[in-house]
């Protein structure tokens, strides 16, 4: 498996096509992109309840781009500290929100802050008052060592061209024994480095 | 998931795949690169370095 960036790869033209897109996703979810998007699609596709799903204002789950979902790999439990890396308008933030409840803490981070507004509007909508964001890259998480019980990210990661950094920094934040429920893109075999220099194919 | 392992984490585990862009304008690029969303668990050791 490549971790590594292919050399010619310029990192900020694609950070700034991935946060044009998903500034985009944002403020015209029902706008032409090249993936899925809101509650109907994370409920048939990827197996979200539909009703925590109403539950949130529409205008965090109209947003909801995942690929996969971080709540059913293991249970997040009461009173947990949950990282949401990349959370978007914050449809599986505010979910870990709820299972974590009042005595845990969910903190999403994002570098996109229409987003970010969002997820504030969204968890003040809903009461709920556990729930942080901060703008960051997910290779500088403003976190302390240790302070995390759960890191989950949805469709996120693959986008960082700076996986190792990326993922030293969630192995930083981790508490020993910490969890890792990662939704992301696997790929049946190793793309060429033609396929991984082409950014068009990484922001779709 | 082998890079996790390198990376330092236990415990890796693909817990479940998903047809993400079945439907979508790209779908056929997903087909053609095997491209699948997938839930991964893994582990920060509890003895680590």
């Amino acid at each position: 498996m490549a971790i590594a960036c292919p050399v010619d790869l310029d990192t900020q033209v694609l950070r700034s096509e991935v946060s044009k897109i998903y500034s985009r996703v944002a403020t015209d979810p029902d706008g032409d992109f090249h993936f899925h998007r809101g509650p109907a699609y994370a409920a048939n596709f990827l197996g979200y309840d539909p009703a925590e799903l109403a539950a949130l204002p529409n205008e965090c789950t109209a947003s909801f781009a995942g690929i996969a979902n971080p709540h059913t790999i293991a249970p997040i439990l009461r009173g947990e500290t949950v990282l949401d890396i990349g959370c978007g308008a914050g449809t599986d933030l505010l979910l870990a929100a709820r299972r974590v409840g009042p005595s845990g803490r969910a903190i999403g981070i994002d570098m996109t802050e229409v987003m970010l507004d969002r997820v504030r509007g969204s968890a003040a909508a809903v009461g709920l008052t556990n729930v942080e964001v901060r703008r960051a890259d997910a290779t500088a998480l403003p976190l302390a060592d240790a302070s995390v019980d759960v890191v989950i990210s949805n469709g996120v990661l693959n986008l960082v061209p700076e996986k190792e950094k990326a993922f030293a920094e969630i192995r930083r934040v981790l508490r020993p024994g910490g969890r890792l429920q990662l939704a992301d893109i696997v790929l049946d075999a190793e793309l060429g480095e033609d396929v991984r220099c082409n950014i068009d194919l990484w922001t779709g | 998931m082998s890079f996790l392992r390198y990376l330092g984490f236990d415990d890796v585990r693909v817990a479940a795949r998903f047809d993400c862009f079945r439907g979508t304008k790209k779908e056929s690029t997903a087909r053609k690169y095997g491209v699948l969303g997938a839930n991964v668990f893994a582990r920060k050791p509890m003895a680590h370095g």
